[in-house]
């Protein structure tokens, strides 16, 4: 409930911050997650070392997802792309509204809802379940493609386009996830109206960089959400090519992910964000903050801005130890046989981070969908918090009986263990098919070994030691 | 490694990392119901900091607040109510049948006055 902290922050509470009372935004959270007990923190770590060693002896001996076959499945008709994206523009407006017209309490109102719950956590888990869901209803991206298919029918060539630079590669999307991270669980002042000027905002920019660069060169690499959504959707088992859907084995569509510039930073941006959720609900960061914050109030910075580029360091700082840590790992394999470079290996096994950022975000986000993503049911019926009753559910309450505490501590250290053997798993394949000899790939895997325990014991810890 | 060893080692480990959890999992700690905690508001605020209230699920909570202003208190989540005068008391006597963590505040102020931990 870390996280409803940052998702409800009153304004009027945030108004007269100062560290101790933000935790009275709780107050509009309802109910918080316990940090894991000891016991099971204990189990889950030693769960993760039998498993590794498990893993270490008896993985497969040769590559088998990075030649993964898919299988074509069916073939999309085509007018599900209008009508997704139909929906698409339809929620982004109805969005906006809400954030315009309706009530300044975020609990109430359906934008900042559906903005932090159903469109920031849930559409992860449905990108892992079902694909690149995000990619058929992107609300941008639907406008863009109908103003080409407009200019087309009414014979107007498409404007000069610029090249897209390559050394820009994913930075955009890193600087998007990155901000909407502070955004989330730093910023002080997001009311709905903020957020629906912002989502405007937003799709500006995306509509003037895809005049610039063309439609899907810039949303595949600078669109902050698509990128980042498409990231867990190549853990799922379906992937849509030339509009027929393909099967293929879960994991499978990691390996083939492109590592241009800027995607390890992606990769960082996505684990280092959820880490510092954590962090900055547990006893070191207490400790740090207020030393953070009177530094820049001593630079002469307002109570709120002070409270804003202390969480900004924070965030910056979980996002380069992240970095940092994986570089560490990269540089202990470099030491093993072969001789590749050091970027070079950062480069070939950062996929390998793609499952745990997906366990991080969903031990952290899991209870807030569960239990907040239920208030979209009376939200729906009073989009902006005005007493209305559109469809007869604005009474709906959130039942937090649903799952238990428990259900909810197991769900996160599975998340974590999970996402550890399927890291641990990429990488053995990926070792496998880069070096030529077993051997030098057998000992390149202890490197890789020490950085998936390492950041899932993070997650294990940040787990356990979140104030209350 | 052949096919045989390979699932030998596998099956070992699941064993270990059930018997692990069986015996970990039973070792909780035992702490079942609060005993009656004094919450003391002095200028709006709770004397000795937020005060955190341990119950087990499904036992009684029991607490009670003094304050020197007239509020609202409100346990979130329960979504229980009691108004309070200025000097007056109140008392909160209620079973937690919902785990999880929930703020005891002054409702008009947003002011957190307690912690209420309901251990699963």
């Amino acid at each position: 409930m870390r996280r409803r902290t940052a998702v409800a922050v009153a304004l009027a509470t945030a108004a007269a911050a100062v560290w101790p009372d933000v935790a009275s935004a709780h107050g509009l959270v309802g109910r918080a997650d316990l940090p894991i007990p000891s016991w099971l923190f204990g189990w889950g770590a030693s769960i993760v070392l039998i498993v590794s060693f498990v893993a270490l002896a008896t993985l497969w001996p040769q590559p088998r997802l990075e030649q993964a076959v898919e299988r074509p499945w069916f073939r999309i008709p085509a007018w599900v792309d209008p009508i997704c994206g139909l929906i698409g523009v339809a929620l982004f407006g109805v969005v906006v509204y809400s954030g315009l017209e309706g009530t300044s309490e975020a609990m109430n109102n359906f934008a900042s809802n559906f903005i932090f719950v159903e469109f920031w956590v849930g559409l992860v888990i449905l990108s892992v379940l079902f694909g690149d869901v995000f990619r058929a209803f992107n609300p941008w991206l639907a406008v863009g493609r109908a103003l080409r298919w407009a200019a087309a029918r009414a014979g107007l060539s498409s404007p000069v386009r610029r090249d897209y630079p390559a050394w820009l590669g994913r930075w955009p999307a890193v600087a998007t996830i990155i901000g909407f991270a502070w955004l989330e669980l730093v910023y002080t002042q997001k009311t709905p109206q903020t957020l629906a000027w912002l989502c405007i905002g937003y799709a500006v920019v995306q509509l003037l960089a895809m005049a610039a660069f063309g439609i899907e060169r810039w949303v595949d690499n600078g669109d902050g959400f698509t990128v980042y959504f498409n990231l867990f959707s190549r853990l799922s088992p379906l992937i849509r090519r030339d509009g027929v859907l393909h099967l293929r084995p879960p994991l499978a569509g990691v390996p083939s992910m492109p590592m241009v510039p800027g995607s390890i930073g992606l990769l960082c941006a996505a684990i280092g964000s959820t880490t510092f959720d954590g962090f900055s609900n547990g006893p070191v960061w207490a400790s740090l903050n207020p030393d953070l914050q009177s530094l820049f109030k001593d630079l002469g910075s307002s109570t709120n801005v002070a409270i804003e580029l202390a969480g900004a360091v924070g965030l910056l700082g979980c996002v380069a130890a992240v970095g940092l840590f994986y570089r560490l790992g990269v540089r202990g394999m470099q030491t093993v046989g072969e001789g590749y470079p050091s970027t070079e290996l950062a480069r070939r096994f950062a996929h390998t981070l793609v499952p745990i950022a997906f366990a991080y975000a969903l031990a952290h986000y899991f209870s807030l969908l569960i239990y907040n993503g239920q208030a979209v049911a009376s939200l729906v019926s009073d989009p902006l918090g005005d007493g209305s009753n559109i469809f007869g559910t604005a009474s709906a309450h959130i039942d937090y009986g649903v799952i238990s505490g428990k259900g909810i501590w197991y769900v996160q250290v599975a998340a974590l263990v999970v996402g550890h053997v399927s890291g641990l798993i990429l990488a053995h394949d990926r070792a496998l098919s880069l070096y030529k000899r077993v051997r030098d790939a057998t000992r390149s895997q202890y490197w890789m070994l020490v950085v998936m325990v390492g950041f899932t014991s993070l997650g294990l810890w940040l787990l356990s030691a979140v104030r209350q | 490694m052949s096919q045989r060893a390979r699932l030998g080692v596998i099956a070992a480990a699941v064993v270990v990392a059930v018997v692990g959890f069986v015996i970990a999992s039973s070792s909780g700690d035992n702490t079942k119901e609060s005993g009656l905690v004094h919450i003391v508001v002095r200028h709006a605020k709770p004397v000795g900091g937020v005060r955190e209230i341990t119950v087990k699920k499904g036992h009684r909570a029991r607490f009670t607040v003094t304050s020197d202003v007239a509020d609202e208190i409100h346990i979130h989540g329960y979504d229980l109510h009691k108004d309070v005068i200025k000097g007056g008391t109140v008392s909160f006597d209620f079973v937690a049948k919902m785990d999880g963590g929930f703020v005891v505040e002054l409702e008009s102020r947003s002011k957190q006055i307690a912690s209420l931990k309901v251990l699963p």
